[in-house]
């Protein structure tokens, strides 16, 4: 696996008010893997996601992604990025089809194929307005829009709260293991430990802003094997933050 | 919390809190005001209508409004949609739709009382007027009653709450003037207006009840099927030039079209009048520079996640919407610029106009004249896209308590400004020291305006918003446009009226320029927080 870092995190505090929301997070993400983001709500995981798609500047310490600074240059990263958030914002007023019109404009590598292919596999009608769409339909839109133009780097904000349980595990899963296969990388955010463990390659644990674990999710399993059983992530998660 | 009640009204406490306060900070003014006055005997004569009504009146309609909007739940909902604005959040509480609807009603009401009662108490009212002492509170709560109970209704088409709403309290209204106009006395004043409180619940808990069980009806025709968009942009600034148009953009050319076929109907009303023909069209003028204030507000509204994640630079989101505004300001102007000429044409008016025209032309020549109505018509553009853009900056800051404390320091700005600019003109000696150091208060004005450019642009420069040569270009752009209009206004304007400093003066205070750049620098505030 090449080792090339797409994301670089380092010495990150980020404070809101009296709250320390990260508190010297160093973290580092290297071409073509699957990380899992797990923490409980209110950990820091969705500031950490801010800080690297630009939206939040850090205070103290730096992030670089793909060697660039997000805040400086929106343009050189988030071309690079595709995104789908927790709160899925989708225009409501647009249509599928003029959504994405839109967002091909964005990006050069856009893949009208490939949209195409997603926009039956996720059954969306492209005359349907966004607004009259079921949440589980506007999640599916979102990550259409953000697959579309093959990003380099996917990042999945707690994705998995507007999916149905077959949509998690056919689509989401097929989806993160193909952008993985052809090079990639994935950074998915999620407090359902379960799904991460099905997914990712490497896992970082988050609680109160500071990072309590980051390793490959097999090098995870094994140093916490009890008594020849291998726990499961939310064993493991239990047992070094203390809480499900 | 001990009960909903005291939860609901909680919530409107606390969400309003800073609104009572001013309220209660004004009626403590007019209180102190009244107590020093009638501490000395004096009689209370107003001498014009103007000051009573920036006094009493002004502020007690706008409280008026504020309360409709904030006891209705109007400041946070659709008020065009078919689904209620009643807060779909609040449905889930374990409570009767009975409860949902009395409790805000009845604190709305009590509110329209309290409104009336301090207003009443503490106000200077003329000597001569005989004030009423309850009929006014139970029109205030009777209003807001059917103005809640119509806007928490579903309606089966989009708009149609606006237009029955609007209708209905007008229909109220006009009976009530019928009724002073026949000079009714208070009992039968109240007996008109007792039962409309209690008629207003009834409409509001069932429209409560419907909006809960999610009971929208639907009389919209089928939809008419757009063809698929297969064609690119060709490049994401015109992308974000359409987003832009389509969110925002259209709004001030419909809000014109549906205004001005009701205002150019005056023209075939008062044909026989000229000089109402010529205040109608004054008034059809002045309606997309009025217009464009509202729409203002919209345009500015900050950025949502799914547009700060697109791989735009922050001076081309601002670009983007520069040039929707423009494009709005010109369909706007368009459609008055067709509109006019048209109803002239057919209500029979258009002479009046053309001797008026041809007036102009004698007293400055055809050159000059055409320049003045042509400065005048680019005026009135310009000023419509400057109302548009100028806030743009507040709201790009995306901070909400920027916005509030802006619409404070503007509140308090015309507080001042307006009865400050009514006695002026109205005292010669004070309009004379005007006029002398007119001159010296435009120069300050255009130092502190040049300072902040100068500034904003160090701070583009620093960050990097902009590049050299964007900066070069737009300073270039502005000394070319101040410039023009410097030489239009030396060449329109004798020498011997405005002297040419005062025009060079007024040139660069016209042309945007410090708060307009500032946008860019308030989108990356909240961008990248």
């Amino acid at each position: 696996m090449p080792s090339e870092s797409v994301v670089t995190v380092s010495e990150l505090t980020r404070r809101f008010g009296a709250t320390t929301a990260l508190a010297s997070v160093t973290l580092s993400m290297a071409r073509g893997a699957v990380y899992g983001l797990v923490g409980a709500n209110g950990a820091g995981k969705t500031t950490l996601i801010k800080h690297i798609l630009g939206l939040l500047r850090a205070e103290s310490g730096s992030v670089r992604v793909f060697g660039r600074d997000p805040v400086a240059d929106p343009v050189g990263v988030l071309s690079r990025i595709g995104y789908l958030s927790e709160e899925n914002d989708l225009p409501g007023w647009m249509r599928m089809d003029e959504l994405i019109r839109y967002s091909r404009a964005f990006y050069p590598a856009w893949d009208d194929a490939y949209a195409d292919e997603l926009r039956q596999a996720f059954a969306l009608d492209p005359t349907a307005k966004i607004k009259n769409l079921s949440r589980g339909q506007k999640a599916r839109a979102g990550l259409l829009v953000a697959l579309a133009h093959r990003p380099e780097l996917l990042v999945l904000d707690e994705p998995s709260s507007g999916l149905d349980p077959i949509v998690r595990r056919d689509i989401l899963g097929a989806v993160i293991r193909t952008i993985a296969h052809e090079g990639r990388t994935v950074l998915f955010s999620s407090h359902l430990l379960e799904e991460v463990e099905q997914v990712a390659d490497h896992v970082t644990m988050i609680d109160h802003g500071t990072i309590v674990l980051s390793a490959p999710l097999s090098e995870i399993k094994e140093s916490h094997r009890v008594d020849g059983r291998v726990p499961s992530l939310d064993e493991i998660f239990v047992s070094r933050v203390g809480k499900a | 919390m001990r009960s909903p009640a005291a939860a609901i009204a909680w919530q409107f406490r606390q969400r309003h809190r800073w609104g009572f306060l001013a309220l209660i900070a004004y009626l403590f003014v007019l209180a102190m005001i009244k107590l020093v006055i009638l501490e000395r005997g004096q009689r209370v004569d107003f001498d014009d209508v103007e000051t009573f009504a920036w006094v009493v009146i002004v502020p007690l309609t706008s409280t008026f409004l504020y309360f409709l909007g904030l006891f209705t739940f109007g400041l946070s909902g659709d008020i065009a949609s078919r689904q209620s604005i009643y807060p779909a959040r609040m449905f889930s509480l374990p409570v009767t739709s009975a409860a949902l609807a009395g409790w805000p009603m009845l604190y709305g009401s009590a509110a329209m009382a309290m409104l009336w009662f301090g207003t009443r108490l503490l106000a200077l009212w003329p000597s001569d007027v005989d004030v009423p002492v309850l009929w006014p509170a139970l029109l205030g709560a009777s209003l807001l009653a059917w103005t809640q109970a119509l806007t928490w209704m579903p309606y089966p088409l989009r708009g149609l709450r606006v237009i029955i709403t609007v209708l209905w309290l007008a229909t109220i209204d006009a009976v009530v003037m019928v009724a002073l106009k026949s000079k009714a006395p208070e009992t039968v004043m109240l007996a008109i207006l007792a039962p409309h409180v209690p008629l207003a619940y009834l409409v509001a808990r069932s429209a409560v009840a419907r909006a809960r069980r999610g009971d929208v009806p639907d009389w919209r025709l089928g939809q008419i099927s757009r063809p698929i968009r297969r064609d690119q942009f060709r490049s994401p600034a015109r992308a974000q030039l359409w987003f832009e148009w389509q969110q925002y953009g259209r709004s001030l050319p419909w809000l014109v079209a549906i205004l001005l076929p009701f205002e150019l109907a005056l023209l075939f009303a008062f044909r026989q009048t000229p000089e109402l023909i010529w205040e109608t069209l004054v008034f059809v003028l002045l309606t997309p520079p009025s217009m464009a204030i509202f729409v203002a507000a919209t345009v500015s509204y900050g950025v949502t996640p799914f547009i700060a994640t697109r791989p735009l630079t922050n001076a081309s989101l601002i670009a983007a919407k520069l040039k929707a505004t423009m494009w709005s300001t010109l369909v706007a102007w368009m459609l008055v610029l067709v509109a006019i000429p048209l109803a002239l044409r057919f209500s029979g008016t258009a002479l009046v106009v053309m001797e008026r025209v041809h007036q102009l032309v004698e007293v400055f020549g055809t050159p000059r004249a055409i320049a003045l109505l042509l400065l005048g018509l680019a005026a009135l553009m310009a000023s419509t896209w400057k109302q548009l853009v100028q806030s743009l900056y507040i709201g790009m800051s995306g901070r909400e308590w920027v916005v509030k404390a802006s619409v404070f320091v503007a509140l308090s700005f015309l507080a001042v400004v307006l009865p400050l600019t009514v006695w002026i003109s109205r005292s010669r000696y004070a309009m004379a020291v005007l006029w002398n150091n007119f001159a010296l208060i435009a120069a300050v004005l255009v130092c502190f305006k040049l300072s902040a450019a100068v500034w904003v642009a160090m701070r583009l420069y620093d960050k990097q918003l902009l590049s050299d040569r964007t900066l070069v270009i737009g300073a270039a752009c502005w000394a070319a446009i101040v410039f023009a209009l410097y030489g239009l206004l030396v060449w329109t304007f004798p020498a011997l009226l405005f002297r040419h400093y005062l025009l060079a003066l007024v040139a660069i205070l016209a042309v945007p320029l410090a708060r307009l750049s500032a946008a860019p620098l308030a989108l990356e505030w909240n961008r990248h927080r």
